[in-house]
């Protein structure tokens, strides 16, 4: 069996060796991600079956939790993994040719430690580890945003810096409370000794820690950093941020909520600040003129959204908002990567830029309409099995509450269906200003990494039954507290 | 007075981070800010340092047969913090960095000023 | 195997056409009328069958089933029929135009979606295919780009996707409910459904289909749509499209839930039907003036799709027999005259260089005789003049309206009516008669395939008013299957004591009258020919040159009527958007830009999470 430890120490190594591979060619490097998301992808694939029957968990330094920093390798935390690696080849298979200027054996690398940060937060099974990864994650994704140096770049890279560090400061300190009450930093260990300390002095290290790790999953109204961010980013960064950062956040305040915390109670908070970052999120996409902006405020809409599904906290909740995640991450990375090129082509980020892209990059274009499709949630791409599963879920809860809350959420939808749409108009439909309809093709390695996107939006959202039979498992795994703690102190 | 032998600690560690916090908030200058951050930053490791801190303990180190477990500091929070300020100088180093860029961008560090990316 | 089949062919068929049209402009358009041509052979073949089967396979634990029945088959001839046409017609007219793969394509595509969701047989891929025809119809709206156009597309999407919303919520309360979205399962749960859920059900299904079948007051993108679309499309659109709404009203109301059930949601004066006669009543009214004060050829057209969709409500929501009989049948007349006219106003635009604007045309008759029949079929099916189907069915829904005792209702239906003739008339007087302008001199005639489809449907507007037997056999079946009694036919008409309808006598009747009236003309007419400036003026000079009789018509009538018919509803629905829009300014501006708020808002959530713990500490 292989071991859920090469999902992390694999890349780090290889992040870290990127400097000595750099000696040897100059051009190696950039196929080292490649390499490394490649491997992450057939592990994560190679370990779904085993975990999806038992969680695998794996035990550092020899001693038995929870005297041990241990990875906790459970169908959700696999699933992510292999969802990160499949989000970062696609991605990387893009930047071969779309970075080409600055330090790109630096972009290389950071790029590795972003995944690697990523991996770590939702395989731990330590909370003090999770901040360690969370951190990995931050600091390269600081300097990704900053990478070309412009003026916006480095604007919205200061800016992130300051709420990211402000949100682990805080984190930080809610870890610290949780060791002062129980002694312990395993996830596990504590989840077990939650019910022995009164309320008052467990909320206090739940609200440090869902205002540090909420930072990070952008929720309302700590996400002011998100439109600058991902926004000023290379495209390729943006695609990874958008589609693998923030879910990786959310996943953290999750697992902490659900399984360390089983903190009930706060799930109709939660579900209030889903449908406010839903609204938000829409409102403010829609009344933007920017390209990559209008996508950014579009993430928030989706992140509210993901957050409403969870916050039901059922089976089938959970499992659409996983779905919702899955959705978000391939949709919303094909949206940035097609944007990058178009943007490329254009010069400009104004959406009024791309007006006749259709007739001049055709393929890119399309593949931007399914992105849009899929995140409006119409059939048949993949965004329409995840809203159905979330309208399911509030639906069953047969409360006027629900069903109200369900009624803003899909008026958020409306709205992102508005803006989209004009976008996708157009793309097609309006005539561009002075350059000729010439036509001309994206070069062919983004190309062929928006094809597999659109390949697997399309395919998904026609066949979504297994997808939904595993994410299923994965909701169960998320809910089921007695058996996370079960299995890690067995 | 044992009280404030108790608590000192804490009060200090949250005075650091209120201090930190005021900073962030109330100032303009990126650098001033960045030094909040630090501020803030020392105060969270000086607050998980009290967390295991003894009054009058040894180190948890067993040199001697006739150590006392009970007397020893908590050697967990001390490791965290070592990682912590270790993350805590990225942070810095990071930040600065981009000070440094931004100022010769910008030509300020007034972020009154640097304002382009809102909306 | 068929209907699996037919959806097979129709997809596929669509898909190949755009590839094929990659290799050859000629083979696509041989293809693309091969395909549509196969599907009517094929749909022709089902006639009569009715089963229901499940799909090899479903979506989220849900299995998919199709069914065919007479409703399904009426709407799935309609779209087939009409789609066949318009294809034939979109050689010609599209001809030297851009993107003509894609628009072969998407309209196929549309086509296989609308056949899919009269086919499906569980509501979870009605809503899919219904998903599929509401963003494919979008895609081609926008198709001759510009302003208005794109107006046009977002207006509808947008409203489509309200209405898609609804739906979903709806057939996922019944999942919820049920456990099952099959419709023939549904159909014997919903008896013993609770009211609430009737009631939500009802009324989330309703607002969709109101929006697509365009009834007041959601009927705002129609005429924008229709307008903007090109002419086969629009002929499409107004045509089979949106009655997709009407199938869903059945659906619902008559399949689903069934009479007693509707009754059981009734309070005192309102109940369902009653609120939908009324709305249909509205629209047939509220349309017939605005369609008066349009100037454009398509728009007047479009505000009469939107008019006879409440004709048609009104006859279904009667729910007698013969007001089902009158309003599915009008569905079928309604779908042949509307196609012929907005064929013959393509046309039209096709010859004259896309002049729409009736102010600027003008006596065409001469030039496009075809057209001009055309026009003049289409109107008068439109109007009902008997002879045409269009008297046939109206007459079935203004009898049933009479015999259920609806006098407002009735006379809502003939207030529509006459302005229909006033509009009609300005249709046909602005295009064909009066003086030729100058720059019309060379208009050339129709070309032949687009002539094809116009003298169609032509000879069907006649031969279905003359002989309305044979399709009222077909609506017969219809009504039966949704529980029906059916009415007593023969081939001319409807010979039974409540109310006997029977062409023959018309005939005969109308050939007496034209007799008279020519006698009258021919011994008592004194009509002498003179020259056009050959005129009274009271003394001030007469201009050469042409007479501006096809400018400003209806002047007087505009200036009274004006200021009544404004178009609230999209009114309202636009300042929504715009208010929305205006929000999404005002909220974004929480996004200050400066990064000390930004930690303000981190410090204010961490307090706001306090605070309400220690107010009122849920947790």
């Amino acid at each position: 069996m292989v071991s859920p430890v090469l999902l992390i120490a694999v890349p780090l190594g290889l992040a870290f060796a990127m400097p000595l591979i750099a000696l040897i060619s100059r051009r190696l490097p950039r196929f080292v991600p490649l390499v490394a998301c490649a491997f992450n992808l057939i592990v994560a694939i190679r370990l779904i079956p085993t975990v999806l029957s038992a969680p695998v968990i794996q035990r550092i330094g020899g001693f038995s939790p929870p005297f041990c920093i241990n990875l906790f390798a459970g169908p959700v935390g696999v699933m992510f993994a292999g969802l990160i690696a499949l989000a970062g080849l696609v991605i990387a298979i893009y930047a071969l040719s779309y970075i080409r200027t600055g330090p790109t054996v630096r972009y290389h690398m950071l790029y590795m430690l972003l995944l690697v940060g990523a991996t770590g937060v939702v395989l731990t099974g330590d909370v003090f580890n999770l901040f360690v990864f969370f951190e990995v994650l931050c600091i390269s994704s600081y300097a990704l945003v900053a990478y070309f140096g412009d003026r916006n770049g480095l604007e919205a890279a200061a800016k992130y810096l300051i709420q990211g560090a402000v949100g682990s400061a805080l984190l930080l300190m809610g870890i610290g409370l949780l060791y002062g009450l129980f002694g312990t930093l395993n996830m596990a260990d504590i989840a077990s000794r939650i019910g022995s300390v009164s309320d008052i002095s467990v909320f206090v290290p739940l609200a440090l820690i869902v205002s540090g790790l909420g930072v990070e999953a952008a929720i309302f109204p700590l996400n002011a950093w998100l439109p600058d961010a991902h926004s000023s980013a290379p495209s390729s960064i943006s695609a990874i941020l958008s589609g693998i950062a923030i879910e990786v956040g959310l996943y953290a305040v999750v697992r902490m909520i659900f399984t360390v915390f089983g903190a009930t109670s706060i799930f109709m908070f939660l579900l209030f600040l889903g449908v406010l970052t839903v609204l938000m999120g829409e409102l403010c996409a829609f009344a933007q003129t920017n390209i990559k902006r209008m996508l950014a405020y579009s993430s928030i809409g989706q992140i509210g959204l993901i957050v409403f599904a969870f916050a039901m906290a059922s089976t089938i909740s959970l499992a659409g908002g996983l779905f919702q995640l899955l959705t978000h991450t391939l949709s919303k990375a094909l949206l940035f990567l097609a944007a990058g090129y178009m943007i490329h082509r254009s010069g400009s980020m104004e959406i009024s830029s791309l007006n006749g892209m259709g007739r001049r990059m055709p393929l890119t274009s399309l593949a931007f309409s399914f992105g849009a499709f899929s995140i409006v949630g119409l059939p048949p791409f993949i965004g329409f099995p995840s809203k159905f599963l979330i309208v399911r879920s509030a639906l069953e809860k047969q409360q006027t509450l629900f069903t109200l809350l369900l009624g803003f959420v899909l008026l958020g939808t409306l709205v992102e269906g508005a803006y989209f749409f004009r976008v996708v108009q157009a793309i097609y439909f309006k005539k561009s200003g002075d350059e000729p309809a010439s036509r001309s093709l994206a070069p062919a390695l983004p190309l062929i990494s928006m094809l597999i996107l659109a390949v697997l939006i399309i395919f998904v959202g026609i066949y979504p039954q297994p997808v939904a039979d595993a994410l299923s498992t994965a909701a169960s795994d998320l809910l089921d507290r007695a058996a996370y703690i079960g299995s890690v102190l067995r | 007075m044992s009280f404030l032998e108790d608590y000192a600690y804490y009060f200090g560690a949250f005075g650091l981070i209120f201090i930190g916090l005021l900073i962030m908030l109330v100032k303009h200058n990126l650098i001033k800010v960045i030094i909040g951050l630090s501020i803030l930053d020392t105060g969270v490791n000086l607050f998980l340092i009290s967390v295991g801190y003894i009054s009058n303990g040894t180190a948890p180190i067993f040199c001697r047969d006739d150590m006392d477990p009970s007397r020893m500091v908590d050697p967990v929070p001390q490791a965290l913090v070592l990682t912590a300020i270790v993350i805590g100088v990225a942070v810095l180093a990071m930040a600065l960095a981009i000070a440094v860029r931004l100022y010769q961008r910008y030509g300020t560090l007034d972020l009154r000023k640097i304002k382009e990316l809102r909306w | 195997m068929m209907v699996e089949l037919l959806l097979i062919v129709a997809f596929g068929g669509s898909l190949l056409t755009y590839v094929l049209g990659k290799l050859s402009s000629r083979l696509r358009n041989g293809f693309a009328l091969l395909n549509a041509l196969a599907l009517v052979i094929m749909i022709g073949m089902l006639y009569g069958q009715e089963f229901e089967r499940s799909l090899p396979f479903g979506f989220l634990g849900i299995q998919f089933s199709i069914r065919m029945n007479m409703l399904s088959w009426f709407f799935a001839a309609t779209i087939l029929g009409i789609g066949l046409l318009a294809v034939l017609y979109s050689f010609r007219y599209m001809k030297g135009k851009e993107r003509l793969d894609y628009y072969y394509f998407t309209l196929l595509f549309i086509n296989a979606s609308m056949l899919g969701t009269v086919v499906a047989g569980d509501l979870l891929s009605f809503f899919i295919f219904w998903e599929m025809m509401s963003w494919s119809t979008y895609l081609l709206i926008s198709l001759r780009g510009g302003g208005k156009a794109i107006f046009a597309g977002i207006k509808y999407i947008i409203m489509s996707l309200v209405g898609s919303l609804a739906m979903l919520v709806a057939i996922v309360s019944l999942y919820t409910a049920f456990g099952t979205v099959d419709i023939g399962e549904l159909a014997v749960h919903m008896q013993s459904a609770s009211l609430g859920l009737a009631l939500l059900v009802v009324i989330l299904f309703s607002i969709t289909f109101v929006i697509i079948n365009a009834l007041w007051p959601f009927h705002t993108w129609l005429p924008d749509a229709h307008a903007e679309a090109v002419s086969p499309f629009s002929a499409i659109l107004s045509a089979v499209l949106v009655r997709k709404g009407l199938y869903g009203l059945f659906l619902l109301m008559y399949v689903i839930l069934g009479f007693s059930f509707l009754d059981r949601l009734a309070v005192g004066a309102i109940s369902f039907s009653n609120v939908l006669a009324w709305i249909g009543a509205i629209t047939i009214v509220f349309a017939a003036f605005r369609a008066l004060l349009q100037n454009d050829s398509k728009r007047i057209l479009a505000w009469s799709t939107v008019g006879q969709g409440g004709y048609m409500v009104l006859g279904v929501s009667v729910a007698t027999s013969m007001g089902m009989a009158g309003g599915t049948f009008h569905i079928l007349n309604h779908c042949i005259y509307i196609a012929l006219l907005f064929f013959v106003a393509g046309a039209i635009e096709h010859r004259t260089g896309g002049i729409r604007d009736l102010d600027s045309l003008g006596g065409l008759i001469k030039k496009m005789p075809v057209a001009f029949v055309g026009g003049l079929v289409g109107i008068f099916g439109l109007i009902g003049l008997p002879l045409t189907n269009g008297f046939v069915s109206k007459w079935l829904i203004y009898k049933s309206l009479i015999l259920e005792g609806r006098p407002f209702l009735a006379f809502a239906a003939f207030l529509g009516t006459w302005g229909t003739i006033l509009y009609g008339y300005k249709f046909i007087h602005n295009i064909f008669l009066g003086q030729l302008p100058d720059e019309l001199r060379d208009v050339k005639r129709v070309p032949f395939t687009m002539a094809v489809p116009i003298m169609v449907l032509v000879v069907l507007v006649f031969l279905f008013g003359v002989l309305p037997g044979i399709p009222l056999s077909v609506v017969n079946q219809v009504g039966t299957y949704m529980g029906f009694e059916p009415l007593d036919l023969n081939v001319w008409g409807i010979p039974s004591e409540s109310g006997t309808l029977n062409v023959v006598n018309l005939l005969a009747a109308i050939a007496v009258a034209g007799f008279l009236v020519w006698l009258l003309f021919k011994t008592l007419g004194r009509s002498t020919r003179v020259d056009q400036s050959d005129n009274y003026a009271a003394g001030a000079a007469i201009p050469r040159g042409r007479y501006g009789f096809t400018r400003e018509f209806y002047a007087p009538l505009y200036r009274i009527v004006s200021p009544y018919v404004k178009d609230f509803p999209d009114a309202l629905f636009l300042w929504i958007a715009d208010r929305t829009k205006a929000l999404g300014g005002m909220t974004r501006k929480i996004y200050s830009g400066y990064v000390g708020s930004y930690v303000m808002y981190i410090v204010l959530f961490l307090a706001a999470l306090v605070f309400v713990q220690l107010t009122w500490s849920p947790w």
